[in-house]
């Protein structure tokens, strides 16, 4: 079983080229774009970016330079995030039509996978694969900057192994990515699942398929019953902002980038503001798993009963 | 003997079509059964209800499991063709050999990449882009090295020259087919299999017209060559088919003996395609 399922998650990631590759690309776009921007400072002399200019003014305290710091390392993330976000819609949307697009699906039932292993694996490639990918991306993104970073201080006389290495909170950091990157899938596990079921069901257009009962339903409720719960719903599943997560009241609407060196100077740890206990503890998560199960029961059901022929 | 599949009264409708219609045979241990309809006659439904892709009214067993209910345990050991573009086209060779490795206990990858050394697949090249030829070799090499007791093909040469598709067939007897294990096969290329089964079964509109050994052919089918008042005499004892050759009548017996034609003009034993063209033909007459 288990054997089975690390085989099909690997099967998954040798299809599904874009769950590695887009990472990848992001890593590669924003490293670009920092090495451009290190090349117009040294050209015009200007600080483009604010973080750059706190972490190498050796006025400022210590927890500010650190604060800046996990600031930049977030602003870079949050590029990572957005491309998850896609990636997982995209994924779940082709992972069961593609096999019927292409008829593999007949080869991979002759073997003796049922298809509630295969379609778990869709969902563990989904929730696991593309994080654990994502955060690779993070990392090697976030590697690349600070020594961008560190060349420039030093060509700027600036020691970079106290300003940056000595003052960047990277493993909390990454720890807390990681953290987030794993209970985004979770808290957008409703979407997946209905995702994976359009997937098996569509039998052509599965994208339109799959977002216009998404729009359709919310205004249909305000029609007939004049509110808008489900619309609500549906937004907040779709942003990681009501995520049942952080510790902070309206961290949220505080993530711009003045707020966040405050809390930052409040709370060193960026970890610390997650509260897990709380998130797996919230009865909007175990609501969105049960849904979830739901749409993967027939998901499974329709791959199963389907003739393909 | 034992039965490797039993099926009684299987049906299976879709809607008002009948696809499979009331159907019950036996197929037994080392046979090797041809299967053969015209299209639409409900073989691939009843292949895929053999398969476990699709349930079906009646009572069905294959390798004394029930095929829809315990596909997982029945799959290791039954393996099939449907048709050869079904390969994923975007694995390469390697790959494919490492995941059947992973997940099929009865796979054995060394036998695949002997059968594969034989043909011109490379192992980096994707599915994709390898011929329909070489793909039909892949999957075939894949297959023949799992240990399964029975071999389902539906089609497996669709598409592919008459040269691929002599080697296929003759690599599937001499490297596969040891007296022990089983195949199912259909095709619309008759005579090409007609000389390698033992056994064969005629299904038109669901239902199942013929289920028989190939050796007691003569015996209950004669096709007998006539003409003039000779043709008269023969049509007294009722052949299930006639057609008209050069100006000369052919009619296809079943169950007449020889001693009752003897005189009435050339006899012999009706070829698999002669034979289900007269069973099909004079079904619907």
């Amino acid at each position: 079983m288990i054997a089975n399922q690390i085989a099909l998650v690997k099967r998954e990631i040798w299809e599904h080229r874009s769950i590695w590759i887009t990472p990848a690309a992001v890593a590669f776009v924003v490293t670009f774009i920092a090495i451009a921007i290190v090349i117009m400072v040294a050209a015009f002399g200007e600080a483009i970016n604010p973080e750059i200019e706190r972490i190498a003014d050796a006025t400022l305290p210590d927890a500010v330079r650190r604060a800046a710091l996990a600031v930049f390392l977030l602003v870079n993330t949050s590029v990572f995030m957005m491309a998850m976000w896609f990636l997982m819609i995209f994924y779940c949307l082709d992972s069961l039509y593609a096999e019927r697009k292409d008829k593999s699906i007949l080869f991979w039932r002759s073997l003796p996978i049922t298809d509630a292993e295969t379609v778990v694996s869709k969902l563990l490639t989904a929730v696991l694969a593309i994080p654990v990918a994502t955060m690779a991306g993070v990392i090697v993104s976030h590697l690349l900057n600070l020594v961008i970073m560190s060349v420039w201080l030093g060509t700027e006389g600036i020691n970079p192994f106290r300003f940056i290495w000595g003052a960047v909170p990277l493993f909390d950091t990454w720890a807390a990515v990681f953290v987030f990157l794993l209970a985004v899938p979770i808290w957008f596990a409703p979407l997946l699942g209905w995702f994976l079921f359009i997937s098996a069901w569509a039998k052509r257009g599965p994208f339109l398929r799959a977002i216009l009962p998404i729009a359709i339903l919310p205004i249909l409720e305000y029609i007939i019953f004049r509110s808008w719960n489900l619309g609500i719903e549906i937004l907040k599943r779709l942003s990681w902002e009501s995520m049942p997560i952080f510790n902070i009241f309206e961290f949220a609407e505080r993530f711009d980038e003045d707020d966040l060196h405050d809390i930052f100077a409040e709370q060193t740890s960026l970890l610390s503001l997650l509260d897990i206990p709380q998130f797996l503890g919230s009865f909007q998560v175990w609501a969105g798993l049960v849904v979830c199960g739901l749409f993967i029961t027939a998901a499974i059901y329709m791959r199963r009963y389907r003739d393909e022929s | 003997m034992t039965s490797l599949v039993s099926a009684s009264n299987v049906s299976k409708h879709f809607g008002e079509v009948r696809a499979v219609d009331d159907v019950s045979f036996e197929i037994e241990k080392g046979k090797i059964m041809g299967l053969f309809g015209p299209n639409g006659a409900g073989k691939t439904t009843l292949l895929k209800a053999v398969l476990g892709l699709t349930d079906c009214k009646g009572r069905l067993s294959v390798l004394g499991l029930d095929p829809f209910k315990q596909r997982k345990e029945l799959m290791q050991n039954i393996c099939f063709i449907a048709d050869v573009a079904v390969l994923p086209g975007w694995i390469n060779v390697t790959r494919l050999l490492d995941f059947m490795e992973w997940t099929h206990p009865n796979f054995s990858r060394a036998q695949a990449e002997q059968f594969l050394s034989r043909t011109n697949v490379r192992p980096d090249a994707r599915v994709r882009e390898l011929s329909k030829g070489m793909i039909a070799q892949l999957h075939l090499s894949i297959i023949m090295s799992i240990d399964a007791k029975l071999l389902v093909l539906d089609e497996p040469t669709l598409g592919l020259d008459p040269i691929f598709r002599k080697d296929f067939y003759s690599n599937l007897l001499n490297d596969y087919f040891d007296g022990e294990r089983t195949i199912l096969i259909t095709t619309h290329q008759v005579e090409e299999i007609e000389n390698i089964l033992t056994d064969i079964m005629f299904i038109n509109d669901g239902r199942l017209l013929l289920d028989t050994a190939m050796e007691s052919l003569p015996d209950t089918f004669v096709e007998l060559i006539t003409s003039g008042e000779d043709a008269e005499k023969a049509r007294q004892l009722n052949p299930i088919f006639e057609r008209d050759v050069f100006g000369k009548k052919v009619m296809t017996f079943e169950g007449v003996s020889r001693e009752q034609l003897e005189g009435l003009g050339e006899m012999h034993t009706p070829s698999v395609v002669d034979l289900f063209v007269a069973k099909v033909k004079g079904a619907a007459a």
